[in-house]
């Protein structure tokens, strides 16, 4: 049997987040839980799926480096509508295109991020499914900064995401200067 | 009808309740393009449409609409007050509101008028008192929108229902048919008595038939000459407007030519100009701008980790050999002397070695083996061997499993590793150029948008060119959209039409010819009856009334047009006070329609008046029906005009509102003249220094600011009184 992957592991994963952004968030810049025949005044929504702004939550809290650990009343929360591992498959949705990758660079900065005892985790001292649930607890309390930091401009303007190019320019905000090459302390032994 | 108040309530733009109090001269409405001008002429043509129940859901305040809460109601209402015979007041409304589903519904639409008498009001039906007070005939004259609407004549029946309604014709209709038709009766009298005169019958009878058949072809000839004689005279109107318009024709043609060229490329841009710039945070990864910081932390801990789980593994496999080595080198130190194979280490046993041992004698070989001695120590290791061979089997039981187990059992970090060796090279370039290609796209749109704002600049710069062509040369464009082709087929149809006219017109002086022989012949017949006589002699005098009241009619026409165009002239010249003005004449045409013309003094007639005086042409006539109107109707009308002035320079704006202000007419002039707009801030400010010298009452109409472009539910138009 082939051993099991920790990325496959973490992929069938669907995160949590706090219902309270259920209206203000999820539902206003994405198409989460709408049914085909709402009457709603079709305003055209910013995003697709509802894991497309939790994607942009996540990355917020990411680059801020900012984290904030979600209620603790399970009530109050709530899961999306698919788990990782379907995430940006968009090729059948208009004018879209799909994304798949950056699920890897999700979970790339989740490893990154998330303090694992890997030596305990290869040694099998603790479990693989202890080292997901880090993983998740990580993307979870990023996003969870995100959704507050979005709330936040919302309340001084509510019209603030409905500049076209607000959500990017958050991003553009953050630094991208070049990084150094990585360079080890000293080179390894072939052996 | 004089308009005393207008108030509109929650209509489009009109968002809550707005007043506008009317002066019984000028009263001016200002406001820029968007600001509410023409939602406000169209909010009065509303009131004014008697044909039923209007409750357009479009003409509810998108403001109001959004604001209401599911269940609650409010109303649009259009309503003026106004002095005709009294105070009277006309009001239109219905409600809407906003049901469960948020759809917006409409009902309870109310269309009422109200006879004001002191303080209190009679009802009557909107419609009714419409038109009572200000009936259909008359509103078509006193509402016009935009500058292009200004020409009454426009349609064929304007001069008809004009001179129908103002002229007091319409009794010469009444006697024209009547006495035509007793024409015919005579006719038809003295032809029966002739056909029963005994004498003359067989031969009236005859002629009679012979009449018919060539009263019959002239009716026929008559009716198909007109036609042709209207073809040939539109064809050549056409032709000398385009013959006399050579060069605006051409001009024409460049700027459509332009203008199509410039829309193709604002097609082509507006497709470059846009950017999705949320969703390529995800389809384009724009949101890994700034990953590569990331990707590095990863890199490190991933390489730290990869060190670690080899370093601790050479440990294990150090460990694990150096075990294995001790082993080794007890089994060296037995070796035997002769390199003879030794003994099993479990023979002899345990026992037999102590005994031998403490008696210091090998038993299996009979020697002494005295302590010190060499085989006293090779009894010793032996003894330990066997020992250390046992301690060895009771390890193996317990615990051989953890000796055979690797030190590591998961391969996440080689995962991981993998994961980073694959994200190095191409990859880690690709994502640290996502910065650059942002920068590039978004200039790249930037650029495209810039551009974009040019060729609309060109675009309405060349439609206003166009406009101007078109209002100074007087020619629609669709007159102007035909090429040279079909001028080629404007020539052939008018000389077709003009020999088949040519030919009829023989045929008809032939025909004529033969009717009069005809007739000639039957009043020659000598009946016997002097009865007959006597109807032959009534038959002769109706035709004579007849063709006298045919005649009376086409003279009062005539009269009405030059009372028309003697007060036309009477306004055109004080419109154009200080200018060149010419002189107004209208002109029958042969499918008895009117045009308006300019001519100058010496009688040579102006084909393209300027854009500024030729509106004011039309507005002249439009005083002057006005004039007619109140001399009729004993009772003034308003006229209101929607932005009527658009061709018109900064100059000519202050000597028309200044005289336009003098006249003793009720005028509501809705524009965006007096506007001073700042190019280079976009600031709107009014020009008091023109507005001071009028004596009318000026309002000012605008949008609320600020207001999201977007979004019509944040357009509200406030009506503010300048004075």
């Amino acid at each position: 049997m082939a051993a099991e992957k920790l990325y496959d592991l973490w992929a069938t994963r669907n995160p949590q987040w706090e219902k309270r952004y259920e209206d203000s968030i999820i539902k206003n810049f994405c198409d989460y839980g709408r049914g085909a025949t709402s009457l709603r005044e079709d305003r055209g929504k910013i995003f697709g799926g509802g894991y497309e702004i939790f994607i942009i939550a996540f990355f917020i809290g990411l680059y801020f480096n900012e984290r904030r650990p979600l209620i603790d009343d399970t009530q109050k929360r709530k899961i999306l509508g698919q788990p990782i591992q379907y995430w940006g498959n968009l090729d059948s949705v208009k004018g879209r295109k799909a994304y798949p990758k950056l699920r890897e660079y999700i979970f790339i900065a989740l490893i990154a991020r998330t303090d694992i005892d890997f030596i305990a985790l290869e040694k099998g001292e603790i479990t693989t499914r202890k080292a997901v649930d880090m993983l998740m607890q990580t993307m979870e309390e990023y996003a969870n900064w995100g959704f507050h930091f979005m709330e936040d401009k919302l309340t001084d303007d509510p019209n603030y995401f409905f500049r076209e190019t607000a959500f990017l320019e958050i991003f553009l905000a953050f630094d991208a200067s070049p990084v150094e090459s990585i360079e080890d302390d000293e080179p390894e032994s072939l052996d | 009808m004089i308009i005393k108040e207008i108030k509109i309530k929650n209509f489009r733009s009109y968002y809550g309740e707005n007043h506008l109090s009317l002066s019984k001269g000028l009263t001016l409405i200002i406001g820029d393009n968007g600001d509410g001008k023409t939602t406000l002429f169209e909010a009065l043509e509303w009131l004014f449409d008697t044909t039923g129940v209007n409750t357009q859901t479009s003409h509810i305040s998108e403001k109001r609409k959004s604001e209401l809460e599911i269940g609650e109601c409010d109303e649009v209402s259009v309503s003026i007050t106004f002095e005709h015979d009294g105070e009277k007041e006309i009001e239109k409304s219905f409600t809407f509101e906003k049901s469960f589903d948020e759809t917006v519904y409409t009902r309870d639409f109310m269309f009422k008028g109200y006879f004001i008498e002191g303080a209190g009001r009679n009802v009557i039906s909107g419609d009714r008192l419409l038109n009572m007070c200000f009936e259909p005939v008359i509103r078509k004259y006193c509402l016009f929108k935009g500058e292009n609407e200004l020409n009454v004549f426009d349609n064929d029946t304007a001069l008809k229902t004009l001179v129908d309604t103002f002229s007091g014709i319409r009794q010469f209709d009444e006697l024209v048919e009547m006495t035509s038709n007793f024409e015919q009766k005579s006719a038809n009298a003295a032809n029966r008595e002739l056909q029963n005169d005994k004498k003359v019958s067989n031969q009236a009878k005859e002629l009679n038939t012979q009449l018919n058949d060539a009263l019959n072809d002239i009716k026929n000839i008559k009716q198909e000459l007109e036609q042709k004689r209207i073809s040939i005279s539109e064809f050549s109107l056409k032709l000398e407007l385009l013959e006399k318009n050579q060069e605006t024709s051409e001009r024409y043609q460049a700027i459509k030519e332009r203008i199509k060229g410039l829309t193709d490329k604002r097609a082509k841009l507006a497709g470059q100009a846009t950017c999705e710039y949320s969703t390529n945070l995800l389809d384009k990864q724009w949101i890994l701008r700034s990953f590569p910081s990331i990707i590095q932390e990863f890199s490190k801990k991933v390489s730290a980790l990869s060190k670690e789980k080899r370093r601790l593994d050479k440990q294990e496999t150090e460990r694990r050999a150096k075990e294995a080595g001790e082993r080794e080198t007890i089994s060296k130190i037995q070796k035997l002397a002769n390199d003879a194979v030794p003994l099993p280490w479990n023979l002899p046993d345990e026992s037999t070695m102590k005994e031998m041992i403490d008696d210091e004698i090998c038993k299996v070989c009979g020697r002494p083996a005295p302590k010190g001695s060499e085989a006293y120590e090779f009894m010793c290791n032996k003894l330990n061997e066997y020992l250390a061979h046992i301690t060895a089997e009771a390890n193996k039981k317990s615990g051989a499993a953890e000796e055979d187990k690797p030190l590591f059992q998961n391969t996440f970090i080689n995962e991981l590793h993998s994961r980073q060796i694959k994200l190095s090279g191409e990859t880690e370039q690709e994502i640290s150029n996502i910065a650059t290609q942002i920068s590039d796209e978004l200039d790249f749109v930037s650029k495209r948008k810039s551009e974009l704002a040019e060729v609309d600049k060109q675009l309405q710069e060349l439609k206003t060119e166009q406009n101007d062509l078109l209002m100074q040369s007087g020619l629609s464009a669709e007159l102007l959209d035909k090429s040279i082709s079909d001028l080629r087929g404007f020539f052939d149809a008018k000389s077709r039409a003009e020999s088949r006219v040519s030919v009829l017109e023989t045929t008809l002086k032939f025909k004529e010819n033969a009717k009069n022989e005809i007739q000639e012949q039957l009043s020659k017949l000598e009946p016997t009856s002097s009865m007959t006589q006597v109807y032959q002699r009534v038959h002769a005098a109706f035709e004579k009334i007849t063709k006298a009241f045919s005649n009376a009619k086409e003279q009062n026409i005539n009269n009405f047009l030059q009372m028309l165009e003697a007060e036309a002239n009477k306004y055109l010249q004080k419109l154009n006070k200080n200018d060149f003005y010419g002189i107004i004449r209208i002109r029958k045409t042969i499918n008895n329609s009117a045009r308006i013309e300019l001519y100058s003094d010496n009688g040579s007639r102006i084909e393209n008046p300027n854009g500024a005086l030729k509106t004011t042409m039309y507005m002249s006539v439009l005083f002057a029906i006005s004039q007619i109107t109140t001399l009729k109707r004993e009772q003034d009308y308003p006229l209101i005009f929607d932005a009527p002035t658009s061709s018109f320079g900064g100059f000519k704006e202050d000597t028309f509102y200044n005289v336009i202000d003098t006249i003793d007419k009720q005028c509501i002039i809705v524009t965006k003249d007096l506007l001073n707009i700042d190019k280079a801030t976009g600031q709107k400010t009014l020009d008091y220094d023109t507005i001071n010298k009028l004596s009318c009452s000026v309002y000012r109409i605008e949008k609320v600011e600020p207001f999201n472009d977007k979004d019509l539910s944040t357009i509200q138009t406030v009506v503010k009184q300048i004075r």
